[in-house]
Protein backbone atom coordinates (compact mmCIF):
# COMPACT_ATOMS: atom_id res chain seq x y z
CA UNK A 1 0.00 0.00 0.00
CA UNK A 2 1.36 3.35 -0.48
CA UNK A 3 1.75 5.98 1.84
CA UNK A 4 -1.23 7.89 2.46
CA UNK A 5 -2.69 10.18 4.79
CA UNK A 6 -3.93 7.92 6.77
CA UNK A 7 -0.85 7.55 9.25
CA UNK A 8 0.10 11.33 9.18
CA UNK A 9 1.11 10.96 12.47
CA UNK A 10 3.27 8.24 12.00
CA UNK A 11 5.12 9.48 8.51
CA UNK A 12 5.48 12.81 9.36
CA UNK A 13 6.57 12.91 12.89
CA UNK A 14 7.83 9.51 14.21
CA UNK A 15 8.88 11.13 17.35
CA UNK A 16 5.03 12.03 18.53
CA UNK A 17 3.36 8.93 17.49
CA UNK A 18 1.47 8.11 21.23
CA UNK A 19 -0.09 5.02 21.49
CA UNK A 20 -3.66 6.47 21.43
CA UNK A 21 -2.78 8.72 18.38
CA UNK A 22 -1.47 5.21 16.67
CA UNK A 23 -4.36 3.10 17.86
CA UNK A 24 -6.91 5.78 16.49
CA UNK A 25 -5.36 6.14 13.16
CA UNK A 26 -5.18 2.09 13.07
CA UNK A 27 -9.00 1.97 14.13
CA UNK A 28 -9.81 4.65 11.43
CA UNK A 29 -7.53 2.27 8.85
CA UNK A 30 -9.52 -1.06 9.71
CA UNK A 31 -12.77 1.45 8.81
CA UNK A 32 -11.61 2.31 6.18
CA UNK A 33 -11.60 -1.60 4.74
CA UNK A 34 -14.83 -2.05 6.40
CA UNK A 35 -16.14 0.47 3.82
CA UNK A 36 -13.78 -0.24 0.84
CA UNK A 37 -14.80 -3.61 0.98
CA UNK A 38 -18.47 -4.46 2.48
CA UNK A 39 -17.95 -7.46 0.69
CA UNK A 40 -15.91 -9.04 3.65
CA UNK A 41 -18.00 -7.53 6.37
CA UNK A 42 -21.60 -8.13 5.55
CA UNK A 43 -21.19 -11.74 6.26
CA UNK A 44 -20.84 -11.67 9.59
CA UNK A 45 -23.79 -8.92 9.54
CA UNK A 46 -26.39 -11.08 8.21
CA UNK A 47 -25.50 -14.30 9.38
CA UNK A 48 -26.65 -14.03 12.82
CA UNK A 49 -29.32 -12.66 11.66
CA UNK A 50 -30.35 -15.31 9.26
CA UNK A 51 -28.76 -17.91 12.29
CA UNK A 52 -31.54 -15.97 14.62
CA UNK A 53 -34.74 -16.79 11.93
CA UNK A 54 -33.64 -19.71 11.46
CA UNK A 55 -33.20 -21.67 14.74
CA UNK A 56 -36.12 -19.52 16.40
CA UNK A 57 -38.20 -21.02 13.44
CA UNK A 58 -36.80 -24.16 13.36
CA UNK A 59 -36.35 -25.11 16.94
CA UNK A 60 -38.69 -22.66 18.37
CA UNK A 61 -40.77 -25.24 19.62
CA UNK A 62 -37.86 -26.94 21.41
CA UNK A 63 -37.15 -24.13 23.25
CA UNK A 64 -41.17 -23.03 24.09
CA UNK A 65 -42.26 -26.05 25.26
CA UNK A 66 -39.58 -25.68 28.12
CA UNK A 67 -40.93 -22.37 29.86
CA UNK A 68 -39.50 -19.94 27.15
CA UNK A 69 -42.05 -17.23 26.39
CA UNK A 70 -40.23 -16.57 22.66
CA UNK A 71 -37.49 -18.42 20.85
CA UNK A 72 -36.10 -14.40 19.99
CA UNK A 73 -35.61 -14.41 24.31
CA UNK A 74 -32.79 -17.45 23.72
CA UNK A 75 -31.45 -17.47 20.61
CA UNK A 76 -30.95 -13.30 20.28
CA UNK A 77 -27.87 -13.53 22.64
CA UNK A 78 -26.42 -16.33 21.27
CA UNK A 79 -26.59 -14.72 18.00
CA UNK A 80 -25.56 -11.48 18.94
CA UNK A 81 -22.24 -13.36 20.59
CA UNK A 82 -21.43 -15.45 17.25
CA UNK A 83 -22.26 -11.68 15.34
CA UNK A 84 -20.06 -10.20 17.34
CA UNK A 85 -17.01 -12.80 17.35
CA UNK A 86 -17.33 -13.26 13.51
CA UNK A 87 -17.04 -9.67 13.32
CA UNK A 88 -14.25 -9.02 15.14
CA UNK A 89 -12.30 -12.10 13.69
CA UNK A 90 -12.86 -10.15 10.79
CA UNK A 91 -9.68 -7.72 12.07
CA UNK A 92 -7.22 -10.61 11.62
CA UNK A 93 -7.74 -11.32 7.66
CA UNK A 94 -6.89 -7.60 7.87
CA UNK A 95 -3.56 -8.54 9.32
CA UNK A 96 -3.02 -11.32 7.27
CA UNK A 97 -3.47 -9.52 4.30
CA UNK A 98 -1.15 -6.69 5.78
CA UNK A 99 1.64 -9.13 6.40
CA UNK A 100 0.94 -10.40 2.78
CA UNK A 101 2.18 -7.15 1.09
CA UNK A 102 4.12 -6.20 3.30
CA UNK A 103 2.64 -3.44 5.23
CA UNK A 104 2.89 -4.63 8.50
CA UNK A 105 6.54 -4.51 8.36
CA UNK A 106 6.37 -0.95 8.09
CA UNK A 107 3.62 -0.59 10.74
CA UNK A 108 6.43 -2.61 12.97
CA UNK A 109 8.73 0.20 12.15
CA UNK A 110 7.29 2.96 13.72
CA UNK A 111 8.62 4.06 17.23
CA UNK A 112 5.18 2.51 18.93
CA UNK A 113 5.32 -0.13 21.64
CA UNK A 114 4.64 -3.44 20.69
CA UNK A 115 1.27 -3.98 23.11
CA UNK A 116 -0.34 -0.92 20.79
CA UNK A 117 -0.47 -3.58 17.61
CA UNK A 118 -2.24 -5.70 19.74
CA UNK A 119 -4.26 -2.98 21.17
CA UNK A 120 -5.15 -1.11 17.94
CA UNK A 121 -7.08 -4.50 16.47
CA UNK A 122 -9.18 -5.26 19.77
CA UNK A 123 -10.00 -1.36 19.56
CA UNK A 124 -10.98 -1.95 15.60
CA UNK A 125 -12.61 -5.45 16.81
CA UNK A 126 -14.68 -3.36 19.47
CA UNK A 127 -16.44 -1.46 16.66
CA UNK A 128 -16.86 -4.15 14.13
CA UNK A 129 -18.47 -5.94 17.29
CA UNK A 130 -20.76 -3.32 17.94
CA UNK A 131 -23.07 -2.95 14.10
CA UNK A 132 -23.82 -6.91 14.27
CA UNK A 133 -25.15 -7.17 17.59
CA UNK A 134 -26.72 -3.91 17.58
CA UNK A 135 -28.52 -5.29 13.56
CA UNK A 136 -29.17 -8.73 15.87
CA UNK A 137 -31.03 -6.80 18.67
CA UNK A 138 -32.92 -4.47 16.19
CA UNK A 139 -34.29 -7.71 14.73
CA UNK A 140 -35.14 -9.32 17.53
CA UNK A 141 -36.96 -6.15 18.64
CA UNK A 142 -39.00 -5.92 15.39
CA UNK A 143 -39.84 -10.35 15.78
CA UNK A 144 -41.26 -9.33 19.47
CA UNK A 145 -38.41 -10.36 21.46
CA UNK A 146 -39.17 -9.57 25.46
CA UNK A 147 -36.61 -7.69 27.88
CA UNK A 148 -38.21 -8.19 31.21
CA UNK A 149 -34.57 -7.07 32.37
CA UNK A 150 -35.11 -3.79 30.72
CA UNK A 151 -32.07 -1.65 29.94
CA UNK A 152 -29.82 -3.77 31.73
CA UNK A 153 -31.23 -6.55 29.60
CA UNK A 154 -29.25 -5.08 26.90
CA UNK A 155 -26.13 -3.53 28.76
CA UNK A 156 -25.71 -7.44 29.45
CA UNK A 157 -25.92 -8.79 26.21
CA UNK A 158 -23.83 -5.96 24.45
CA UNK A 159 -21.09 -7.18 27.57
CA UNK A 160 -21.39 -10.52 26.41
CA UNK A 161 -21.20 -9.90 22.83
CA UNK A 162 -18.21 -7.59 22.98
CA UNK A 163 -16.39 -9.33 25.32
CA UNK A 164 -16.24 -12.72 23.46
CA UNK A 165 -15.62 -10.58 20.54
CA UNK A 166 -12.70 -9.66 22.10
CA UNK A 167 -11.70 -12.90 22.84
CA UNK A 168 -12.08 -14.11 19.73
CA UNK A 169 -10.28 -11.05 18.50
CA UNK A 170 -7.10 -11.39 20.54
CA UNK A 171 -7.04 -15.36 20.14
CA UNK A 172 -6.90 -14.73 16.28
CA UNK A 173 -4.11 -12.20 16.53
CA UNK A 174 -2.12 -14.77 18.74
CA UNK A 175 -2.58 -17.14 15.71
CA UNK A 176 -2.27 -15.10 12.93
CA UNK A 177 0.66 -13.69 14.66
CA UNK A 178 2.17 -17.81 14.73
CA UNK A 179 1.62 -18.93 11.69
CA UNK A 180 0.88 -15.67 9.28
CA UNK A 181 -1.77 -16.92 7.05
CA UNK A 182 -5.92 -17.71 6.57
CA UNK A 183 -5.47 -20.66 8.19
CA UNK A 184 -5.55 -18.71 11.53
CA UNK A 185 -8.46 -16.99 11.14
CA UNK A 186 -10.63 -20.03 9.45
CA UNK A 187 -9.04 -21.95 12.74
CA UNK A 188 -10.60 -19.25 14.87
CA UNK A 189 -13.75 -19.15 13.21
CA UNK A 190 -13.96 -23.21 13.81
CA UNK A 191 -12.92 -22.74 17.54
CA UNK A 192 -15.88 -19.98 18.36
CA UNK A 193 -18.23 -22.30 16.45
CA UNK A 194 -17.62 -25.33 18.83
CA UNK A 195 -17.07 -23.62 22.23
CA UNK A 196 -20.17 -21.51 21.12
CA UNK A 197 -22.17 -25.00 20.01
CA UNK A 198 -20.75 -27.21 22.96
CA UNK A 199 -22.53 -24.69 25.59
CA UNK A 200 -26.19 -23.96 26.10
CA UNK A 201 -26.78 -22.58 22.86
CA UNK A 202 -30.06 -24.58 21.58
CA UNK A 203 -31.43 -25.40 25.27
CA UNK A 204 -30.80 -25.35 29.11
CA UNK A 205 -28.54 -27.71 30.90
CA UNK A 206 -31.61 -29.22 32.05
CA UNK A 207 -32.79 -30.44 28.89
CA UNK A 208 -29.93 -31.79 27.69
CA UNK A 209 -28.66 -35.54 27.99
CA UNK A 210 -25.40 -37.60 28.05
CA UNK A 211 -21.94 -35.99 26.80
CA UNK A 212 -23.47 -32.15 25.93
CA UNK A 213 -24.56 -32.15 29.11
CA UNK A 214 -21.11 -32.86 30.78
CA UNK A 215 -18.97 -30.58 28.07
CA UNK A 216 -21.46 -27.66 28.83
CA UNK A 217 -21.20 -27.80 32.14
CA UNK A 218 -17.66 -27.11 32.41
CA UNK A 219 -17.79 -24.58 29.26
CA UNK A 220 -16.70 -20.81 30.44
CA UNK A 221 -19.57 -19.99 27.32
CA UNK A 222 -22.62 -21.41 29.31
CA UNK A 223 -21.97 -18.86 32.18
CA UNK A 224 -21.27 -16.31 29.43
CA UNK A 225 -24.74 -17.10 27.46
CA UNK A 226 -26.16 -17.19 31.00
CA UNK A 227 -25.38 -13.39 31.44
CA UNK A 228 -26.34 -12.47 28.08
CA UNK A 229 -29.56 -14.30 28.39
CA UNK A 230 -30.69 -13.40 31.99
CA UNK A 231 -32.38 -9.85 31.14
CA UNK A 232 -34.36 -11.10 28.44
CA UNK A 233 -36.05 -14.80 30.45
CA UNK A 234 -36.23 -12.57 33.76
CA UNK A 235 -34.47 -9.89 35.99
CA UNK A 236 -30.88 -9.15 35.93
CA UNK A 237 -28.85 -10.18 39.40
CA UNK A 238 -25.76 -10.66 40.79
CA UNK A 239 -25.95 -14.30 41.02
CA UNK A 240 -26.79 -14.78 37.01
CA UNK A 241 -23.87 -12.07 36.05
CA UNK A 242 -21.00 -12.57 37.69
CA UNK A 243 -19.85 -16.15 36.69
CA UNK A 244 -20.13 -14.73 32.99
CA UNK A 245 -18.18 -11.95 34.05
CA UNK A 246 -15.11 -14.12 35.73
CA UNK A 247 -15.48 -16.34 32.41
CA UNK A 248 -14.81 -13.07 29.66
CA UNK A 249 -12.55 -11.90 31.94
CA UNK A 250 -10.01 -14.76 32.23
CA UNK A 251 -10.57 -15.98 28.67
CA UNK A 252 -9.53 -12.11 27.60
CA UNK A 253 -6.55 -12.01 30.12
CA UNK A 254 -5.35 -15.37 28.63
CA UNK A 255 -6.26 -14.71 24.85
CA UNK A 256 -4.13 -11.30 24.93
CA UNK A 257 -1.22 -12.67 27.19
CA UNK A 258 -1.31 -15.29 23.66
CA UNK A 259 -1.57 -12.56 21.66
CA UNK A 260 1.12 -10.33 23.36
CA UNK A 261 3.33 -13.88 22.89
CA UNK A 262 2.58 -14.22 19.42
CA UNK A 263 3.97 -10.68 18.57
CA UNK A 264 6.98 -11.69 20.38
CA UNK A 265 7.32 -14.22 18.30
CA UNK A 266 6.77 -12.97 15.22
CA UNK A 267 9.42 -10.35 16.26
CA UNK A 268 11.98 -12.92 16.57
CA UNK B 1 -28.79 -34.48 -26.19
CA UNK B 2 -25.33 -32.96 -25.97
CA UNK B 3 -23.02 -35.31 -26.64
CA UNK B 4 -24.28 -34.42 -30.38
CA UNK B 5 -23.65 -31.19 -29.84
CA UNK B 6 -19.64 -31.32 -28.51
CA UNK B 7 -18.72 -34.32 -30.46
CA UNK B 8 -21.01 -35.16 -33.58
CA UNK B 9 -19.20 -38.66 -33.84
CA UNK B 10 -18.97 -40.20 -30.86
CA UNK B 11 -22.32 -41.34 -30.53
CA UNK B 12 -22.63 -42.95 -33.69
CA UNK B 13 -20.78 -46.23 -32.85
CA UNK B 14 -20.77 -49.11 -29.87
CA UNK B 15 -17.00 -48.72 -30.33
CA UNK B 16 -17.40 -44.59 -29.51
CA UNK B 17 -20.48 -45.19 -26.84
CA UNK B 18 -17.19 -47.85 -25.15
CA UNK B 19 -14.96 -45.10 -25.33
CA UNK B 20 -17.20 -42.57 -23.63
CA UNK B 21 -17.62 -45.08 -20.82
CA UNK B 22 -13.68 -45.61 -20.62
CA UNK B 23 -13.18 -41.99 -20.38
CA UNK B 24 -15.62 -41.15 -18.00
CA UNK B 25 -14.37 -44.26 -15.66
CA UNK B 26 -10.98 -42.75 -15.69
CA UNK B 27 -11.89 -39.37 -14.92
CA UNK B 28 -14.09 -40.52 -11.96
CA UNK B 29 -11.27 -42.49 -10.77
CA UNK B 30 -9.48 -39.34 -11.14
CA UNK B 31 -12.15 -37.38 -9.19
CA UNK B 32 -12.45 -40.12 -6.47
CA UNK B 33 -8.70 -40.35 -5.51
CA UNK B 34 -8.21 -36.50 -5.84
CA UNK B 35 -11.30 -36.02 -3.33
CA UNK B 36 -9.63 -38.85 -1.08
CA UNK B 37 -6.12 -37.04 -1.24
CA UNK B 38 -7.49 -33.78 -0.14
CA UNK B 39 -8.50 -35.22 3.73
CA UNK B 40 -8.67 -30.86 4.90
CA UNK B 41 -10.88 -30.62 2.03
CA UNK B 42 -13.68 -33.39 2.55
CA UNK B 43 -13.45 -33.65 6.46
CA UNK B 44 -15.81 -31.13 6.86
CA UNK B 45 -18.30 -32.35 4.68
CA UNK B 46 -18.29 -35.48 7.70
CA UNK B 47 -17.11 -33.10 10.75
CA UNK B 48 -20.63 -31.04 10.69
CA UNK B 49 -22.96 -33.19 9.48
CA UNK B 50 -22.05 -35.63 12.82
CA UNK B 51 -21.46 -32.66 15.01
CA UNK B 52 -24.91 -31.09 14.21
CA UNK B 53 -26.49 -34.64 14.30
CA UNK B 54 -24.52 -35.35 17.76
CA UNK B 55 -25.82 -32.16 19.17
CA UNK B 56 -29.43 -31.95 18.06
CA UNK B 57 -29.51 -35.86 19.56
CA UNK B 58 -28.60 -34.25 22.92
CA UNK B 59 -30.14 -31.41 22.85
CA UNK B 60 -33.43 -32.23 21.74
CA UNK B 61 -33.81 -35.58 23.29
CA UNK B 62 -36.99 -34.78 25.44
CA UNK B 63 -38.93 -34.55 21.99
CA UNK B 64 -39.05 -38.17 21.75
CA UNK B 65 -41.60 -37.72 24.84
CA UNK B 66 -44.04 -36.26 22.53
CA UNK B 67 -46.59 -39.25 21.37
CA UNK B 68 -46.67 -37.36 17.78
CA UNK B 69 -42.95 -37.85 17.52
CA UNK B 70 -42.35 -41.56 18.14
CA UNK B 71 -45.39 -42.75 16.38
CA UNK B 72 -45.13 -40.69 13.42
CA UNK B 73 -41.91 -39.43 13.23
CA UNK B 74 -39.23 -41.15 14.88
CA UNK B 75 -38.43 -43.45 17.46
CA UNK B 76 -35.84 -40.78 19.03
CA UNK B 77 -33.89 -37.75 17.60
CA UNK B 78 -30.71 -39.50 16.58
CA UNK B 79 -33.07 -41.67 14.62
CA UNK B 80 -34.62 -38.32 13.49
CA UNK B 81 -31.01 -36.87 12.85
CA UNK B 82 -29.25 -38.84 10.75
CA UNK B 83 -31.33 -38.10 7.69
CA UNK B 84 -30.26 -34.58 8.06
CA UNK B 85 -26.77 -35.29 8.61
CA UNK B 86 -26.86 -37.38 5.45
CA UNK B 87 -28.19 -33.85 3.66
CA UNK B 88 -25.85 -31.74 4.72
CA UNK B 89 -22.78 -34.22 4.21
CA UNK B 90 -23.93 -34.66 0.47
CA UNK B 91 -23.98 -31.32 -0.26
CA UNK B 92 -21.30 -29.87 1.33
CA UNK B 93 -19.30 -32.56 -0.76
CA UNK B 94 -20.96 -31.96 -4.11
CA UNK B 95 -20.25 -28.40 -3.68
CA UNK B 96 -16.48 -28.94 -2.88
CA UNK B 97 -16.67 -31.40 -5.99
CA UNK B 98 -17.94 -28.92 -8.14
CA UNK B 99 -15.34 -26.44 -6.57
CA UNK B 100 -12.55 -28.94 -8.03
CA UNK B 101 -13.56 -28.53 -11.29
CA UNK B 102 -13.69 -24.90 -11.22
CA UNK B 103 -10.13 -25.34 -10.02
CA UNK B 104 -9.11 -27.14 -12.86
CA UNK B 105 -10.82 -24.54 -15.10
CA UNK B 106 -8.77 -21.98 -13.16
CA UNK B 107 -5.33 -24.05 -13.02
CA UNK B 108 -5.69 -25.32 -17.08
CA UNK B 109 -6.17 -28.74 -16.41
CA UNK B 110 -9.79 -28.41 -17.81
CA UNK B 111 -8.05 -26.77 -21.49
CA UNK B 112 -5.47 -29.68 -20.90
CA UNK B 113 -8.39 -32.06 -20.78
CA UNK B 114 -10.05 -30.92 -24.37
CA UNK B 115 -6.62 -30.76 -26.13
CA UNK B 116 -6.75 -34.65 -25.27
CA UNK B 117 -8.21 -37.16 -27.83
CA UNK B 118 -11.23 -38.32 -25.23
CA UNK B 119 -14.91 -37.63 -25.26
CA UNK B 120 -16.27 -34.13 -24.27
CA UNK B 121 -19.28 -35.41 -22.31
CA UNK B 122 -16.92 -37.73 -20.01
CA UNK B 123 -15.40 -34.52 -18.41
CA UNK B 124 -18.78 -33.85 -16.82
CA UNK B 125 -19.85 -37.00 -16.44
CA UNK B 126 -16.62 -38.59 -14.69
CA UNK B 127 -17.42 -35.82 -12.02
CA UNK B 128 -20.45 -36.36 -11.68
CA UNK B 129 -20.13 -40.07 -11.05
CA UNK B 130 -16.94 -39.33 -8.61
CA UNK B 131 -19.40 -37.39 -6.86
CA UNK B 132 -21.91 -39.92 -6.73
CA UNK B 133 -19.44 -42.83 -5.23
CA UNK B 134 -17.96 -40.85 -2.88
CA UNK B 135 -21.64 -39.96 -1.62
CA UNK B 136 -22.36 -43.65 -1.74
CA UNK B 137 -19.15 -44.06 0.25
CA UNK B 138 -19.99 -40.96 2.76
CA UNK B 139 -23.85 -42.45 3.54
CA UNK B 140 -22.22 -45.79 4.19
CA UNK B 141 -20.03 -44.42 6.91
CA UNK B 142 -22.58 -41.82 8.23
CA UNK B 143 -25.19 -45.01 8.96
CA UNK B 144 -22.46 -47.33 10.49
CA UNK B 145 -21.53 -44.60 12.59
CA UNK B 146 -25.29 -44.09 13.52
CA UNK B 147 -26.05 -47.68 14.39
CA UNK B 148 -22.97 -48.23 16.39
CA UNK B 149 -24.64 -44.48 18.36
CA UNK B 150 -27.41 -46.79 19.40
CA UNK B 151 -29.77 -45.53 16.16
CA UNK B 152 -31.91 -48.72 14.20
CA UNK B 153 -33.21 -48.49 10.81
CA UNK B 154 -36.57 -50.09 10.64
CA UNK B 155 -36.85 -50.69 6.92
CA UNK B 156 -33.94 -52.93 7.88
CA UNK B 157 -31.20 -53.78 4.89
CA UNK B 158 -33.43 -51.87 1.98
CA UNK B 159 -33.69 -49.08 3.43
CA UNK B 160 -30.04 -48.77 4.23
CA UNK B 161 -29.71 -49.55 0.94
CA UNK B 162 -32.15 -46.64 -0.39
CA UNK B 163 -30.59 -44.14 1.50
CA UNK B 164 -27.27 -44.92 0.09
CA UNK B 165 -28.54 -44.75 -3.05
CA UNK B 166 -30.78 -41.67 -2.32
CA UNK B 167 -27.52 -39.83 -1.34
CA UNK B 168 -26.05 -41.03 -4.34
CA UNK B 169 -28.95 -39.36 -6.17
CA UNK B 170 -28.75 -36.15 -4.27
CA UNK B 171 -25.22 -35.86 -5.08
CA UNK B 172 -25.86 -36.63 -8.78
CA UNK B 173 -27.98 -33.80 -8.60
CA UNK B 174 -26.30 -30.82 -6.41
CA UNK B 175 -22.89 -31.70 -8.36
CA UNK B 176 -24.47 -31.33 -11.90
CA UNK B 177 -26.23 -28.11 -10.69
CA UNK B 178 -22.92 -26.70 -9.48
CA UNK B 179 -20.80 -28.59 -11.85
CA UNK B 180 -22.86 -26.21 -14.29
CA UNK B 181 -22.32 -23.35 -12.50
CA UNK B 182 -18.35 -24.38 -12.21
CA UNK B 183 -18.17 -24.67 -16.06
CA UNK B 184 -20.07 -21.52 -16.76
CA UNK B 185 -18.23 -19.28 -14.69
CA UNK B 186 -14.70 -21.15 -14.49
CA UNK B 187 -14.27 -19.79 -11.17
CA UNK B 188 -13.84 -21.85 -7.65
CA UNK B 189 -14.95 -18.54 -5.64
CA UNK B 190 -18.80 -18.63 -7.85
CA UNK B 191 -19.07 -22.11 -6.90
CA UNK B 192 -17.87 -21.41 -2.94
CA UNK B 193 -20.52 -18.49 -3.06
CA UNK B 194 -23.23 -20.68 -3.67
CA UNK B 195 -22.87 -22.36 -0.29
CA UNK B 196 -24.80 -20.09 2.17
CA UNK B 197 -27.91 -20.46 -0.39
CA UNK B 198 -27.53 -23.97 -0.04
CA UNK B 199 -27.27 -23.90 3.68
CA UNK B 200 -30.10 -21.12 4.18
CA UNK B 201 -32.13 -24.00 2.04
CA UNK B 202 -30.85 -26.58 4.26
CA UNK B 203 -31.98 -24.63 7.48
CA UNK B 204 -35.47 -23.26 5.67
CA UNK B 205 -36.50 -27.01 5.53
CA UNK B 206 -36.90 -30.06 7.95
CA UNK B 207 -33.53 -31.17 7.84
CA UNK B 208 -32.87 -30.46 11.09
CA UNK B 209 -36.50 -30.36 13.07
CA UNK B 210 -39.66 -31.96 12.14
CA UNK B 211 -42.02 -29.65 10.08
CA UNK B 212 -44.68 -30.43 12.69
CA UNK B 213 -43.63 -28.47 15.14
CA UNK B 214 -42.87 -25.49 12.85
CA UNK B 215 -45.33 -22.85 12.40
CA UNK B 216 -46.09 -19.30 10.81
CA UNK B 217 -44.33 -18.45 7.15
CA UNK B 218 -41.27 -20.56 8.46
CA UNK B 219 -43.55 -23.41 8.24
CA UNK B 220 -44.92 -22.38 4.72
CA UNK B 221 -41.52 -22.02 3.43
CA UNK B 222 -40.03 -25.32 4.69
CA UNK B 223 -43.82 -27.06 3.36
CA UNK B 224 -42.55 -25.43 -0.03
CA UNK B 225 -38.76 -26.33 0.13
CA UNK B 226 -37.94 -29.42 -1.78
CA UNK B 227 -35.33 -30.15 1.01
CA UNK B 228 -37.83 -30.59 3.40
CA UNK B 229 -39.55 -33.88 1.16
CA UNK B 230 -36.02 -35.33 0.24
CA UNK B 231 -35.11 -35.15 3.60
CA UNK B 232 -38.50 -36.36 4.82
CA UNK B 233 -37.95 -39.41 2.35
CA UNK B 234 -34.81 -40.41 3.61
CA UNK B 235 -36.23 -40.23 6.89
CA UNK B 236 -38.90 -42.42 6.18
CA UNK B 237 -36.67 -45.22 4.90
CA UNK B 238 -34.71 -44.96 8.61
CA UNK B 239 -38.42 -44.61 10.16
CA UNK B 240 -40.79 -46.55 8.50
CA UNK B 241 -41.55 -49.61 6.89
CA UNK B 242 -40.50 -49.11 3.15
CA UNK B 243 -43.28 -47.93 0.82
CA UNK B 244 -44.00 -45.84 -2.38
CA UNK B 245 -43.92 -42.49 -1.35
CA UNK B 246 -39.85 -42.60 0.14
CA UNK B 247 -38.86 -43.67 -2.97
CA UNK B 248 -40.63 -41.12 -4.82
CA UNK B 249 -39.23 -38.03 -2.33
CA UNK B 250 -36.00 -39.61 -1.69
CA UNK B 251 -35.13 -41.14 -5.46
CA UNK B 252 -37.16 -39.17 -7.95
CA UNK B 253 -37.38 -35.73 -6.48
CA UNK B 254 -33.46 -35.53 -6.73
CA UNK B 255 -33.67 -38.21 -10.12
CA UNK B 256 -35.67 -35.15 -11.50
CA UNK B 257 -33.38 -32.19 -10.37
CA UNK B 258 -30.23 -34.54 -11.52
CA UNK B 259 -32.24 -34.72 -15.20
CA UNK B 260 -32.37 -30.61 -15.08
CA UNK B 261 -29.37 -30.25 -13.80
CA UNK B 262 -27.25 -32.71 -16.25
CA UNK B 263 -28.95 -30.69 -19.31
CA UNK B 264 -27.52 -27.34 -17.35
CA UNK B 265 -23.71 -28.80 -17.04
CA UNK B 266 -23.67 -30.11 -20.58
CA UNK B 267 -25.18 -26.67 -22.04
CA UNK B 268 -22.72 -25.18 -20.23
CA UNK B 269 -19.91 -27.06 -21.33
CA UNK B 270 -21.13 -26.79 -24.85
CA UNK B 271 -21.39 -22.61 -24.50
CA UNK B 272 -18.06 -23.12 -23.34
CA UNK B 273 -16.36 -25.28 -25.97
CA UNK B 274 -18.16 -23.21 -28.77
CA UNK B 275 -16.70 -19.88 -26.94
CA UNK B 276 -12.99 -20.95 -27.01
Amino acid sequence: MSSSPVFPSIETGLHAAQPMEVIKVLVQRSMMRVRRMPSAFIPSLIMPVFQLIAFSGAFGFAVTSLGIKNALDWYVPLNAIQGASFGAVGVSFGLINDMQTGFFDRILLAPTRRWVMVAAPLAAAIVRCIVPVAFVIIVGFLGGMNTPGGLLALVCVAISAIGIGLVSCAFALGLTFRIQNLGAATLTQFGIFFTIFLSTSQVPISAMTGWLRSVARINPMTNVLRLARQGFLGDVTWEGSWGGLLAIAVLLLLSCWYAMTGIKKFDQ
Amino acid sequence: MNIAITDPHLMKSGRSLRSLFQHSFVLTKRSVLGRLRQPAIIAPSFIFPLFFAALGSASFHKLAEDPYFTKNIATSFLNYAIAGAVLQGVLFASISAAADLAIDIEQGFFERLLASPISRTSIVLGRLAGSMVVAMFQVTIFLMIFIGAGARIKSGPFGFLGLVIGGALLSLAMSAMMAGLAIKSGSSEVVQSAFPLIFVLMFLSSAFFPRHYMSGWYRTVADWNPISHIVEGFQGFINQELDFSQFAKAWLLPLAVAIVSIFFALRSLSKRLAGS
